[in-house]
Parts: C-alpha cells; sequence; structure tokens
C-alpha cells in the first residue's frame, strides 16, 4: 500500500540545516499495523506527516497504492487524503465551536456525501465508538477518553483505508489508552491499514510490525508475534 | 457546507462576546459614519440633477477683469432675458429669477415669505411639478401666484388652496393658480411662492439698465445646439446693447452649479464645492477602512485560537480556496450584523447631522435602490475587513497547527502594525487639523469688527415703515426705546450692493475699481458705534446739502489715493448724468462681508439714495425686553398689519462664521470617531498580546519584574507605533491646512505647538487604551499563568 524510497526531509533555518529524514524506505501493507518508535526529533512526526500528504519530502519517492504521489500538488493531495486516509492527533484536535456530531460530520462534509447519507454515517461510527449519547456535546465538555474516541470516530467516519495516529494515547490515562488502543485494533481487524507514531512500548505492542528510528533513518524493526 | 460555516460563525461569535463586541461595534460606527456621510455626498451630488432638461438648461454668467484680476458672476441686469429670447435662435425659452419677500395675509394669518419674481417659462424649464394648476398659464396675469404645499398648508391648512386670494402687503391681491409640489432637498432654488415678473415691474422693480445686474437667467437651448456655439452667440449681447464695452457673457451648465462654481483667470470653470465634496468622500472611505482595519487586527491576532480548526479542516480535505470563502462569509455576515446597527445609528443620527450640515436628508427606505446599494456597501466592507484575515488564516500548515508547535507569539506582527500606524496617521492628521480649524476660526472671530455688536438691532423696512420713518425714529429715541436710529440700504452685517459706477480726480480711468455700497440717512456712526476718525457723519438736519453728502472707509480713501478726503467730489453715472457726491467722513475699517478677507473700499451715501432696513441702538438703561416691548408699540402704531420682526446684529455676525463652525465640528467628530474606532482596535490587540505573552510576564514577575515594569514593556510597543503615525501624520496635517489656510486672506499660521498638542493627546489616549491591559496582565498572579502553560 505504501512505499517510500529514499525519502528525504530537511528543516532549514539561517544557520543550521536539520536532517529530519535520511534517505528512508519503508514499505507498509494493506492490513498491517505498525508502531514507529524513537526518540524524540527522530523523525517520527516528520514521517507520519509526509505519509499523511500533510508535508512534501525534499527527496526520495513515495508511492501510495500504486501511485508516485511525492511531487502532488495541494489540490490533488487533498483530494486523496480525504478519501483514503483518517488521522488521530495526540490531542485530539476537535473544533470547540463543533459539536461531536458536527466533528465527526466534517470530513463528510468536505468529500460531498448528502445530508441524509451523512447523519446515517455519522450516527452508525457514534454508535460503534459509543459516544451516541454525548453527540451534542461539546468537546470541552468531555473527557479525554471521550474526546479521543471523537476524534477516532472522525478519523473513521469516511471509511478511510489508513490511519494515521499521533502518539493517540499521549494525553490519556492507562485505561483510556487500553479503550483507544483496543479500538485501533478492531478497526485493524477489519481491514483498516494503521500507522502509529508512539512513545509507549505498551501501544506498540498491539501493532505488527515496530520501526525504530534513530536520526531520520531505520535502525531496527521488530515483528510482533 | 454553508450551514456547517454559518454555525461555527455564529457560535464563534457568542463564544468571544467581546471580540464581537469590538469588532461590531467599530464596523458598526465606522459604516454608519461612513454611510452618513455618503448621504450627504449623494444630496451634493444630485443637486438640480432632477431636472428633465437638464442637459439643456444653463444659467447665464458675466465675465469681466476688475482691479486686473478676472471675475465671473451670475447676476445679469434684467433685460437680458427678453433680448436673448428675441434675437438669439440658440434659445428655446429663457426666463429670469429675483427675490422678493412680502407679508402674506389669508383671514387673521399674517406672515411673511420668500419667493421669486419669474416668468411661465421658469415652470416648463425646471422640473418643479404642479400639483394643481397648468404651468403653461399659471403665471400668465399680473396677480396670480403659485405657492408651495409647505405655504399653501400654512395658509390654508388642509383647505385647497387653488382660486383662494392671499392679500400681498396692504395693496394687492392675489389668486393662487398653482400649487407645487414642494421642492426636493436637492436644489439650489429656495422659494415658497412664484410671482409673475409683470407684477415687479408694475411696482418699479424692472429696468432696461445693462449695468444693473440683479437677477438670475437661465436659458434652455435648442436640442443639438451646443454649449460652444450658444456661447459664441451670446459673448458679446451686452456690448451689443449698451455702452458696457468690458463684459462677456457665457452659460453655465446645469450639471456644474452646484459643485463647479469657481472660475480660474482663464475664465474656465476650475473647482468649487467638488473640494469639499472629494475631501468628505475621502474622509468616508478612511474612516471605513480604519474600521476595516480593526477587524483584520484582532481577527489576525486572534489567529492562534482558529488555527487548530484550519488545520483539521485541512487535514479533513479542505482546501484553501474554501476556507478563504468560509473566512470571507464569516467577515462578510460580521458586516451584516454590523449593518444592521449601523442602520439603527443612521436613524437615531440622522436628525443631528442634518442639524450640523444644515441639510434635510433621510434614510430612503421605500427605495429597493437605496437596500441594493446598502447591501453592496455591507458585503463590500465585509469583503474587504475580511480579505486579509481569510489569506492569512488559511494560509497555515496543519502540521505546524495540529502539533501545536504554532504559536502566534506576538499580536504586533509587521502587517499588523502597519494597520495600526495607517490608524493613527489617518486619527493624528484629523486631530491636528481640527486645532488648526479652531484656532483659525477663534481667531476670525476675534478680529475688531469695527463696530459694536451687542445690543444692536434691525428690521426690514416693510408696509408703511418708510413712510413713517422720522416718526417712527423720533419716538424710538423718546420713548427709551433706542439710543440711536439709522435707516440704512442693508443690514451691516451684510453687502447688499457694489459699484465701480464713480470717477474722482485722479482716477486712472482705464482701470475698474469696485466699490461696497452702503446707504444712511445719518446718525450711522452713532447708532453703529463706528469710529470717524477724520470729518464728521452724514447729518441732514444741521447740513442741507448732506443728501448727496459721502462717507469713506479708509480701505476707500488709500485706493482712491486722496490725500486730504474731505470736500473732495465725486461723480457717480454716466456723462452727462452725474451724481455729484461730496465727502464728509472717514469710517475707521469696518467688516461688512466675510470676516476671513481684507476689508474692501466702500462708499456709504446719504440720504438721496435707496433704504431696506432700520437699524436702531438699544437703550441700555432699560432691559432688552422693556426697550424690545417699547419699539414694538411704535413700529404697530405706524405699520399696523405687520408682525414686528427684529434680528439682532450680534446673532446676525456669529452666523458669518457658519460655515467654518460647521467644518470645526465635522472635523472634530470625525477625528472623535477615528479615535475612538482605533482605540477599540488598539483595546483589543492590546488584550490578545497580553494574553499571548502572559508566560513572559509570569516569568519576568518570579524574576522580580514590578508591575510599572510589566506595563511599560507592554506599551512600549504600541506608543512607539503611535509616534510613527504622528512623524507621518505631521506632514501631511501641514500641507492639507496649509492649503485650506490660503483660501482666507486673514489667517493664522500654522504653529509647532499644535503638532506637540496633538501628540500628546495622542499619546495619552492610546497610552490609556493599552496600558488599561497592560495593567490587568501585569497585576495577575504569576503562578496562575505560569501554571495555565
Amino acid at each position: 500500500m505504501i512505499k517510500i524510497t529514499d525519502l528525504e526531509k530537511f528543516y532549514r533555518t539561517e544557520e543550521v540545516e536539520t536532517i529530519a529524514l535520511n534517505k528512508l524506505s519503508i514499505e507498509v501493507k494493506r492490513g498491517e499495523f505498525v508502531a514507529i518508535m524513537g526518540p524524540s526529533g527522530c523523525g517520527k512526526s516528520t514521517l507520519l506527516n509526509i505519509l499523511g500528504m500533510l508535508d512534501d519530502p525534499d527527496g526520495g519517492s513515495y508511492v501510495f497504492n500504486g501511485v508516485e504521489v511525492a511531487h502532488f500538488n495541494e489540490r490533488k493531495r487533498a483530494d486523496l487524503r480525504k478519501h483514503n486516509i483518517g488521522f488521530v492527533f495526540q490531542s485530539f484536535n476537535l473544533i470547540d465551536e463543533l459539536t461531536v456530531f458536527e466533528n465527526v460530520e466534517l470530513p463528510l462534509i468536505y468529500t460531498g456525501v448528502p445530508s441524509s447519507e451523512r447523519v446515517k454515517r455519522v450516527e452508525e461510527v457514534l454508535d460503534k465508538m459509543q459516544i451516541m449519547h454525548s453527540r451534542n456535546h461539546y468537546p470541552q465538555h468531555l473527557s479525554g477518553g471521550q474526546q479521543q474516541r471523537v476524534a477516532i470516530a472522525r478519523a473513521v467516519v469516511n471509511k478511510p483505508k489508513l490511519i494515521l495516529a499521533d502518539e493517540p494515547t499521549g494525553n490519556l490515562d492507562s485505561s483510556n489508552g487500553n479503550d483507544v488502543m483496543e479500538l485501533l485494533t478492531d478497526l485493524n481487524e477489519h481491514g483498516t491499514t494503521i500507522i502509529m507514531v508512539t512513545h509507549s512500548e505498551h501501544d506498540a505492542r498491539y501493532s505488527h510490525r515496530i520501526i525504530r528510528l534513530l536520526d531520520g533513518q531505520t535502525v531496527m524493526e521488530n515483528i510482533m508475534i | 457546507m454553508l450551514k456547517n460555516y454559518l454555525k461555527i460563525t455564529w457560535r464563534n461569535l457568542l463564544r468571544h462576546k467581546a471580540f464581537s463586541f469590538i469588532n461590531i461595534i467599530g464596523l458598526a460606527i465606522g459604516m454608519s459614519s461612513a454611510a452618513l456621510i455618503l448621504f450627504w455626498v449623494q444630496n451634493e451630488m444630485s443637486y438640480d440633477q432632477f431636472h428633465t432638461k437638464k442637459d439643456r438648461l444653463y444659467q447665464v454668467y458675466n465675465r469681466s477683469v476688475f482691479d486686473g484680476k478676472l471675475w465671473c458672476w451670475g447676476t445679469t441686469p434684467k433685460v437680458m432675458s427678453k433680448t436673448l429670447k428675441q434675437d438669439y435662435s440658440q434659445i428655446e425659452e429663457v426666463t429670469h429669477t429675483t427675490n422678493g419677500n412680502f407679508l402674506f395675509t389669508v383671514g387673521e394669518k399674517h406672515l411673511n415669505a420668500d419667493g421669486n419674481f419669474t416668468d411661465s417659462g421658469f415652470l416648463t424649464m425646471f422640473s418643479f411639478p404642479l400639483i394643481s394648476g397648468n404651468p403653461n398659464t399659471a403665471l400668465n396675469n399680473i396677480n396670480d401666484i403659485v405657492i408651495t404645499q409647505k405655504l399653501s398648508k400654512k395658509l390654508f391648512g388642509n383647505d385647497h388652496a387653488m382660486g383662494k386670494v392671499i392679500k400681498i402687503d396692504s395693496n394687492a391681491y392675489f389668486t393662487v393658480t398653482g400649487v407645487m409640489k414642494d421642492l426636493p432637498n436637492n436644489t439650489q432654488f429656495k422659494f415658497e411662492y412664484l410671482m409673475p415678473w409683470s407684477y415687479l415691474k408694475k411696482i418699479g422693480g424692472d429696468d432696461g439698465n445693462w449695468s444693473n445686474n440683479s437677477c438670475q437667467t437661465w436659458a434652455l437651448l435648442k436640442p443639438n445646439v451646443t454649449e460652444a456655439v450658444a456661447n459664441k452667440s451670446i459673448i458679446n449681447i451686452t456690448r451689443t446693447h449698451s455702452n458696457v464695452k468690458d463684459i462677456d457673457v457665457f452659460l453655465h451648465p446645469a450639471s456644474k452649479w452646484r459643485l463647479y462654481s469657481n472660475f480660474d483667470q482663464k475664465g474656465k470653470v476650475s473647482a468649487g464645492r467638488i473640494a469639499v465634496v472629494k475631501t468628505f468622500s475621502m474622509i468616508a472611505i478612511l474612516i471605513l477602512l480604519i474600521a476595516c482595519i480593526n477587524f483584520m487586527n484582532l481577527s489576525t491576532a486572534r489567529s492562534e485560537k482558529r488555527a487548530r480548526e484550519v488545520g483539521i479542516r485541512k487535514v479533513a480535505g479542505a482546501l484553501r480556496g474554501s476556507l478563504i470563502f468560509q473566512f470571507l462569509g464569516e467577515s462578510i455576515l460580521i458586516a451584516l450584523i454590523a449593518g444592521v446597527l449601523a442602520l439603527l445609528i443612521i436613524q437615531l443620527s440622522m436628525s443631528g447631522f442634518n442639524l450640523l450640515t444644515d441639510k434635510q436628508l433621510y434614510v430612503p427606505y421605500g427605495n429597493p435602490f437605496f437596500w441594493l446599494i446598502a447591501l453592496g456597501f455591507i458585503i463590500t466592507t465585509g469583503a474587504v475587513s475580511g480579505s486579509y484575515p481569510a489569506l492569512y488564516l488559511s494560509s497555515f500548515k496543519p502540521v505546524s497547527v495540529l502539533k501545536g508547535t504554532f504559536k502566534a507569539a506576538n499580536a504586533l506582527i509587521t502587517p499588523r502594525k502597519l494597520l495600526v500606524v495607517v490608524q493613527f496617521t489617518f486619527a493624528v492628521v484629523l486631530i491636528i487639523c481640527t486645532i488648526i480649524i479652531r484656532q483659525q476660526l477663534k481667531y476670525a472671530q476675534e478680529r475688531d469688527s469695527g463696530y459694536k455688536k451687542d445690543n444692536l438691532v434691525y428690521v426690514m423696512m416693510t408696509g408703511d415703515m418708510d413712510k413713517h420713518y422720522r416718526l417712527i425714529k423720533s419716538e424710538l429715541v423718546s420713548s427709551g426705546a433706542a439710543n440711536a436710529v439709522s435707516k440704512t440700504s442693508a443690514p451691516i452685517t451684510q453687502g447688499w450692493s457694489d459699484s465701480w459706477d464713480f470717477l474722482w480726480a485722479g482716477k486712472d480711468v482705464s482701470k475698474k475699481i469696485d466699490f461696497n455700497i452702503f446707504n444712511t440717512d445719518g446718525e450711522l456712526a452713532k447708532t453703529m458705534g463706528l469710529k470717524i476718525i477724520e470729518g464728521r457723519d452724514i447729518d441732514i438736519k444741521n447740513y442741507p446739502t448732506d443728501s448727496t453728502a459721502v462717507l469713506l472707509n479708509e480701505a476707500a480713501v488709500k485706493i482712491m489715493g486722496f490725500k486730504s478726503p474731505i470736500g473732495q467730489v465725486i461723480k457717480r453715472g454716466e456723462a452727462p448724468n452725474f451724481t455729484s457726491l461730496h465727502v464728509v467722513g472717514i469710517v475707521r475699517d469696518f467688516i461688512l462681508q466675510s470676516p476671513f478677507e481684507p476689508i474692501k473700499a466702500m462708499i456709504i451715501q446719504g440720504p438721496k439714495s435707496w433704504f431696506n432696513v432700520i437699524h436702531f441702538r438699544l437703550n441700555d438703561a432699560n432691559s432688552t425686553t422693556e426697550s424690545l416691548n417699547r419699539a414694538e408699540k411704535i413700529f404697530k402704531k405706524y405699520n399696523p398689519g405687520y408682525p414686528f420682526e427684529y434680528n439682532f446684529i450680534d446673532q446676525d455676525y456669529a452666523k458669518k462664521f457658519g460655515d467654518e463652525q460647521r467644518t470645526q465640528t465635522l472635523a472634530s467628530l470625525f477625528a472623535g470617531l477615528t479615535i475612538i474606532i482605533s482605540c477599540l482596535g488598539l483595546f483589543g490587540l492590546a488584550a490578545y498580546m497580553a494574553q499571548n505573552r502572559i508566560k513572559e510576564i509570569g516569568v519576568r514577575k518570579v524574576l522580580g519584574a514590578s508591575v510599572a515594569g510589566v506595563t511599560t514593556l507592554l506599551s512600549k510597543d504600541f506608543l512607539k507605533l503611535v509616534m510613527i503615525s504622528f512623524v507621518i501624520a505631521s506632514p501631511i496635517a501641514w500641507i492639507a491646512m496649509d492649503k485650506w489656510l490660503q483660501g482666507y486672506n486673514y489667517r493664522i499660521s500654522i504653529s509647532i505647538w499644535v503638532f506637540v498638542m496633538a501628540a500628546l493627546l495622542t499619546i495619552v489616549i492610546s497610552l490609556i487604551t493599552v496600558s488599561f491591559q497592560a495593567v490587568k496582565a501585569a497585576l495577575a498572579n504569576p503562578v496562575k499563568s505560569l501554571r495555565s502553560e
């Protein structure tokens, strides 16, 4: 599903150039659950952003579903992203002014799903995430765990092929964290490919494979049994 | 999608009430101020543009050289109209107008009304529709009268006026042959009735003198005749028909009557009121822009709050275009709310604004075109306000905003600084202008008028006043109502007549020298409180030859070049019909016309001339009311049937400053509004800056910074901007005001203190605005602010 080859990304300031990704090559197959680990600054988030087409690489190749996307423009990337990729963030990133229902509905609006269909699909996913009772609440009235459930609901409402999760349990206590990991595992078992950046060895154990990065390069891959 | 945008806009407005309040109020003040000014501008630009034949309508003008300068003026000889109509084939119709003021009596109702003498051509050339009556015949008979609805209501109440009879003064009866729709608020014509020219002729007001410019003449050209062709044909009309050989005649088109009434030295239309209209339009746009800038600054300053939303929407598949659309929609919605509020403000302030501008403006609620323009105005305001925020907010990269690394560290980034500088530059320019206008006004108000204005009263001569003048005069004094009485040609605050028709020993006959003409029957100096600096006042009682005596003012003595003026003979009129006038006294210069102009040469003629006004100085031994009561009895006794209407000279004199007073009030108002709107923005910006620097303030306080230190730190940045604005504004204001002052011969010179005062004022106001937020932030408990991070 994803194949990146010799991927490079630099951050330049006036005085220094930092290499975030240094000729990194990774392949992720459809239906895989991959965890990416490594110390702060090793390039995990940069990699995730490039995979999510939120950022461009400076060099190398990125093939998504058999198509080279490394040099896609914003419009093409947005189009590919909204139909194929769901995001889950550490800080939930819900819009405070929208209710739970409206937050989850947002990706459907941008993919042009008709209103009646949107209601059906949002209700379906809220039900699945067990947050139907909070549908009219605003995010700030929910607990962290509930907020992350809403965020996951939003990530999956468009039925994406790939979910990119950036430390999804980072802001949660262990009980809520475990719930979130269970949800992701469940999604994966139903066919969604998941790539998750994490600092937590515990969370990483839910994945099939751990890729460890250091200074923008792969240093080790562990296959989980 | 639209519903989603509306929802989020509405909830944002409700959640951030202070921000919404500042934005909406700022925009509403800006929009209402701009709209009021634009109503004024629209009114000015539409003056006399409603006449259906306006493209062919012209006023007849004269052009001649006086004292080496070219002058153009719009009064003509009365005979002009008839001559144009008879001899010039390019002209389809001509009419003329001159003022009349009569006492109208219907039953027990008496009232004075102003109107025009004219002929029926007036009603067919101009679009002043008659509600009843035939415009082609309404002024055909000598005792016909056309009255406006307003006058009809005053005289006849709700009864139909057509065919009814009105007594004019004490000796004539007129039949109403037409009732005219009230004049609109955008015409230069001011009359409540029209009387036939034939009546003016009957009472001796018409003449065939080509030197007597005393009426306005209006011409309607035939279709397809151009102004240039007509001008070429009529240029010599005065030369052809009279001995006056140095006057050109030309046509001034209806499209230029109101706004382009000044002429350059080549006789071409140069400018006029259009300069004021342009200045006002510019001020309207700038005030609105300042309100838009507030919106831009506040919207972008709180961008951190919106950044996450932008990121999420982008991740969810939104393109930049759709976000720009969203943010523009938001600002247009806010502008719409502000627009409704602005309409309310306009409605509430319209009467005050009308008073201020001496207009009768109103909001045309029933006109669909108005609503279309209003909507366009609101959408444009919203779009302009929202443009920069939309571009700025939509440019955020989701990578940084969603990861939480995005920080709008300071509310004062460069584009915002620039916008604040623009706002304050405009505010400072207006403050400086206001101060200078105020100084100029005060300077002219304090100028010595040359006579004593207090306790001086005048009445217009009506009915039998002239016949019984001697008795009125003697009884006013003997009853103790007045100390002195003088009959004059015009109120001493107004010059009604001028002439260049004089000859004296040593005059350069090739030069035309124009004099103000004022007439008195005597006791002028005593009544007005003028100073005779040489010779004596006119005194027919003791000097029987004084019927042809004249007084000169100092300016006249100078221009005539007299070394010993007393006893000099001045000849008036054309040979051989001279009238010989002899100089008996010199009066110290006094202000007859504009207090902003140098005093013009003046000849004050004695009893053998014409009179319109009685001046009398109230006896200060009595109270004003008592003196006036006594005076009223005397006037009523000798002029029964006429109301006793008097005017105080000091009030009349104050009216000379009406325009300047209005300019000053408007400038203060605009300056005040600009300051208010700018400070609203500054207040909001300071709040955001304090919020964004809350951690820095906490750290500084933990390390020992004082409240004063932190307040200074936060206020410093804003003050710097205000100072930059001042540096930019000063030369702009100086240039503008220097140009404005050039329009006055009697003027102040701009002092450096004006700028110092303006700088101090702006600094104090902005410091108060900013320091409120700064002190609040500085007083906050650092433990709390550091924990909040």
